[in-house]
C-alpha cells in the first residue's frame, strides 16, 4: 500500500503541467541529441546543469531523465536509416536495423525500437519502484567501511567494462581521483596541489570538467572523423510502422530478454547501456535456432539491444538514487546536479527528499509514452535534424560550454580551464585513454576518501576493518577481481595458446 | 601513434611523480586518522606504477599504423584558435558578442558559409545568448567594452 501511496503523490508531481513540460523538454532533447552522432546524454546534461541552477530541482532532474532515456530512442534513428549510431548504445542496433531499412522495412525497425525501449521501459520502472527504496533501506545499515569498498568496486568494475585496455582505464580513474583531491582538505583545511592559485582552493568544480572532456573534446573529435553516413532513399510513411504477425512473434521473447538483460547490466556500476545493449545482442543471438540471420536483418536483432539499453537506463538510477553511486557517466552528471542543489543521493533520500524521488520515478512512465508518441508519429522532423550543419551545432556546443564554465563561479579562469579539459580529453580520446572512469573517479572521489579516512579513523588505522564486515569484504572482493580481470584474462590466454601449441604433438 | 603513446605512458609517469612528490608536503597520518597526503601518496604511487608500464608495453611493440595527425587535424588547430582568440576578447566584447563572433567565424573558417550568412548568424547568436542567458537565465556574463557601449 505504501508503493501505491507513493506512487500516487509522484504521479501528482509529475503531472502537474510545468513538470510534464520539462519532461517533454527532456525527452525532446534527448532524442535530438540521440539523433546527432558526437553529443551523448552526459553532455547535453553537463551543458545544461550550469543553466538550471535556479530551477526547481525535481522539475530539472525530470528534465535530464527524460534526456538520458530520450537519447537511447533517438540514437536508433541515424543507426536504422544510415547506419551511424546517434549513440554509442544503439551500435548493435546497426548491425540489423539497417539491413532491415535497405529490405525496405525501416518502418518496422524503428517501430519495434520504439516499443520494445517502451516495454522495457515500463517495465523496467515497476521493478525500479520495488527494489530501490528496499535497497536504499538496506544500505542505511551501511557506514564508511562499506562506502569505501563500495566505490573501490565501482572502480574496480570499471576496469572490467571500461575499454580492452585496462592500464588506461586504471590511469584515468587514478587522474579522476587525483583532480578531486585538488583544492582544500575537508578535514584539515589545508590546501593540496592549488600551489597558491586563489581559484583552486575550491577544488575544481566537476562541471568545468564534463563541459571539457564531453564538450568541447566532442567538438574537436567531430570535426577530425565526422560520422557521415548516407539516409536511405524514400519515406518513412504512417503504415510501414505496423509489424506483419511473424515479427510480432520473432520480437516479443527478444524483447523481455533485453530487457531483463539490460535491468541487470544498468544496476553494476560501470555496467552501462552500452554493455547493456551489447550483451542482449550477443545473447539473443546465442538462443536464435537460426543465428546465421543476425546481421542480415533479423528483427530480434533490433529488438533485444534496443529493449536492453531502455531498461539498463532505467535501472541506472537504483545505485544513484538508493546508493549515491552512479552507474554511468549520465547519472554521474546527474549527481553533480544533485550535489549542486544541495541534496545528497543515498540511502536516506527516499525519506528526506520523498517528493523528488517519486516525482522522477512517475515522470518515467509520462516520459516513455511521450517518446513512444515521437517515435511513432514524429520521426521525418528527427531525421531533418540531421541536415543542420555541424559548425552551427559545433558552436552551440562552445556557447553552452563555456557558459556553463563561466556560471560555476563567475570567473574566466574556470572557461581556460573547461577548454584545458577539452584538450585532454580530445587527446585521451585518440590516445584510447576511456573518459568515462575519469568522470566517475573524479565525481565519487571525495565521497571515497572521506570514507577511507573516516574507516581508517575508525579503526586506528587498520585496513582490518575492510575485511571483517561482511558487506564491505563482498565488495572489496569483487572489487579486487575487476582489478585482477587483466591478469586472469592474460593468464588464460597464455593457457589457451600452451594448449593449441602443444595438441599437434600429443 | 607509437610516439604519442610513449609520451602519454611518460606523462603520466611525470604525473606521478609530481603528485608523490607534492604529496610529501602534506601530512600523511595525523592523531585524528590519515592525513591529507596520506590518498595522494597512494594515487601518485600508482600513476607511476601504471605509466611505467604503458611504456615498457609500447616500447616492446611494434608501431601503429595510425597516424596520431590526420588531415582533418588541421580543422581543429583552427578551431582552438578560434576559441582561445574567442576567450582573450571576452574582456573586449564580453561573453554575448564573443560568442557570437565565435560562431560567425566557426561557420566562415571551418563551414565555408557565405559571409552574409555568417554575420547575420552571429547577430543574432549574440542577441540570443544576451537575453536567453543575461536575462532570462540572469547569468551576469561580462559585457566588456563594446557591450558597454551598446548598453548590455
Amino acid at each position: 500500500m505504501d508503493l501505491l501511496h507513493h506512487l500516487y503523490t509522484g504521479f501528482a508531481i509529475a503531472l502537474t503541467l510545468n513538470n510534464i513540460l520539462y519532461c517533454l523538454a527532456g525527452v525532446f532533447m534527448g532524442q535530438i541529441v540521440g539523433v546527432l552522432p558526437g553529443i551523448g546524454a552526459p553532455t547535453a546534461i553537463a551543458l545544461l546543469l550550469p543553466i538550471t541552477f535556479s530551477a526547481n530541482p525535481t522539475s530539472a532532474l525530470i528534465m535530464f531523465a527524460g534526456i538520458y532515456y530520450g537519447v537511447a530512442y533517438g540514437g536508433t534513428i541515424t543507426s536504422v536509416l544510415i547506419n551511424v549510431p546517434g549513440e554509442s548504445s544503439t551500435v548493435m542496433t546497426c548491425l540489423d536495423g539497417y539491413q532491415m531499412a535497405l529490405k525496405g522495412r525501416a518502418g518496422a525497425a524503428l517501430s519495434i525500437a520504439a516499443i520494445g525501449s517502451w516495454i522495457a521501459g515500463t517495465g523496467s520502472i515497476i521493478i525500479l519502484m520495488t527494489f530501490a527504496p528496499a535497497l536504499a533501506k538496506f544500505a542505511l545499515r551501511f557506514g564508511p567501511p562499506e562506502y569505501f569498498c563500495l566505490a573501490f568496486m565501482a572502480f574496480g568494475l570499471l576496469t572490467v567494462f571500461g575499454g580492452d585496455q585496462p592500464i588506461k582505464t586504471m590511469i584515468t580513474t587514478l587522474i579522476g581521483l587525483f583532480l578531486a583531491t585538488i583544492g582544500l582538505d575537508v578535514v584539515s583545511g589545508k590546501p593540496r596541489f592549488a600551489f597558491d592559485i586563489p581559484q583552486l582552493l575550491g577544488g575544481i568544480d566537476f562541471i568545468v570538467i564534463i563541459c571539457g572532456v564531453f564538450g568541447v573534446a566532442e567538438v574537436f573529435n567531430s570535426l577530425e572523423e565526422p560520422e557521415e553516413g548516407e539516409l536511405i532513399k524514400g519515406k518513412v510513411r504512417l503504415r510501414d510502422l505496423f509489424l506483419t504477425m511473424d515479427e510480432w512473434i520473432a520480437s516479443r521473447w527478444a524483447i523481455v530478454r533485453g530487457s531483463v538483460i539490460g535491468f541487470f547490466i544498468g544496476l553494476i556500476p560501470a555496467g552501462g547501456i552500452t554493455t547493456a545493449s551489447f550483451i542482449a545482442y550477443l545473447a539473443e543471438k546465442r538462443v536464435s535456432k537460426r543465428p546465421e540471420r543476425f546481421g542480415t536483418g533479423a528483427i530480434e536483432g533490433v529488438a533485444a539491444p534496443e529493449s536492453a539499453n531502455n531498461a539498463a537506463s532505467i535501472s541506472g538510477f537504483a545505485p544513484l538514487l538508493a546508493l549515491g553511486i552512479p552507474g554511468s557517466p549520465t547519472t554521474a552528471v546527474m549527481l553533480a546536479g544533485f550535489m549542486m542543489w544541495g541534496i545528497r543521493p543515498g540511502p536516506l533520500l527516499f525519506q528526506t527528499n520523498a517528493n523528488l524521488v517519486w516525482g522522477l520515478i512517475a515522470s518515467m512512465y509520462v516520459g516513455n509514452f511521450l517518446l513512444l508518441l515521437m517515435n511513432i508519429f514524429l520521426i521525418p522532423p528527427f531525421v531533418a535534424i540531421l541536415r543542420v550543419p555541424y559548425t552551427i551545432l559545433m558552436g552551440f556546443i562552445v556557447i553552452f560550454a563555456s557558459v556553463g564554465a563561466f556560471s560555476v563561479n563567475n570567473n574566466l579562469f574556470d572557461v581556460w580551464m573547461m577548454l584545458g579539459f577539452a584538450l585532454l580529453g580530445y587527446v585521451m580520446k585518440k590516445l584510447q585513454y576511456p573518459i568515462v572512469p575519469l568522470v566517475l573517479a573524479m565525481v565519487l572521489g571525495r565521497l571515497a576518501e572521506n570514507s577511507l579516512r573516516q574507516a581508517l579513523t575508525i579503526s586506528g588505522g587498520s585496513l582490518a576493518i575492510f575485511f571483517t564486515r561482511p558487506f564491505s569484504l563482498i565488495f572489496i572482493a569483487v572489487g579486487i577481481f575487476g582489478y585482477m580481470t587483466p591478469v586472469l584474462r592474460w593468464a588464460l590466454k597464455g593457457r589457451r595458446r600452451v594448449s593449441v601449441d602443444v595438441a599437434p604433438d600429443s | 601513434m607509437w610516439l604519442a603513446d610513449l609520451i602519454s605512458g611518460l606523462a603520466v609517469l611525470t604525473l606521478g611523480v609530481g603528485i608523490v612528490y607534492f604529496s610529501t608536503d602534506l601530512t600523511y597520518m595525523s592523531e585524528y586518522g590519515p592525513g591529507p597526503g596520506f590518498l595522494p601518496l597512494y594515487l601518485g604511487l600508482g600513476l607511476i606504477a601504471c605509466g611505467i608500464a604503458v611504456a615498457v608495453k609500447i616500447l616492446k611493440k611494434p608501431e601503429r599504423a595510425e597516424k596520431f595527425f590526420k588531415p582533418r587535424t588541421i580543422l581543429n588547430v583552427y578551431a582552438l584558435i578560434i576559441i582561445a582568440v574567442t576567450f582573450v576578447l571576452f574582456p573586449v566584447f564580453g561573453f554575448s558578442i564573443g560568442l557570437g563572433l565565435y560562431v560567425g567565424a566557426t561557420m566562415r573558417a571551418i563551414g565555408k558559409h557565405r559571409w552574409l550568412t555568417c554575420g547575420l548568424t552571429a547577430a543574432v547568436t549574440a542577441v540570443c545568448i544576451h537575453f536567453v542567458f543575461g536575462h532570462w537565465l540572469d547569468i551576469p556574463l561580462p559585457t566588456g567594452i563594446v557591450g558597454g557601449w551598446i548598453g548590455w
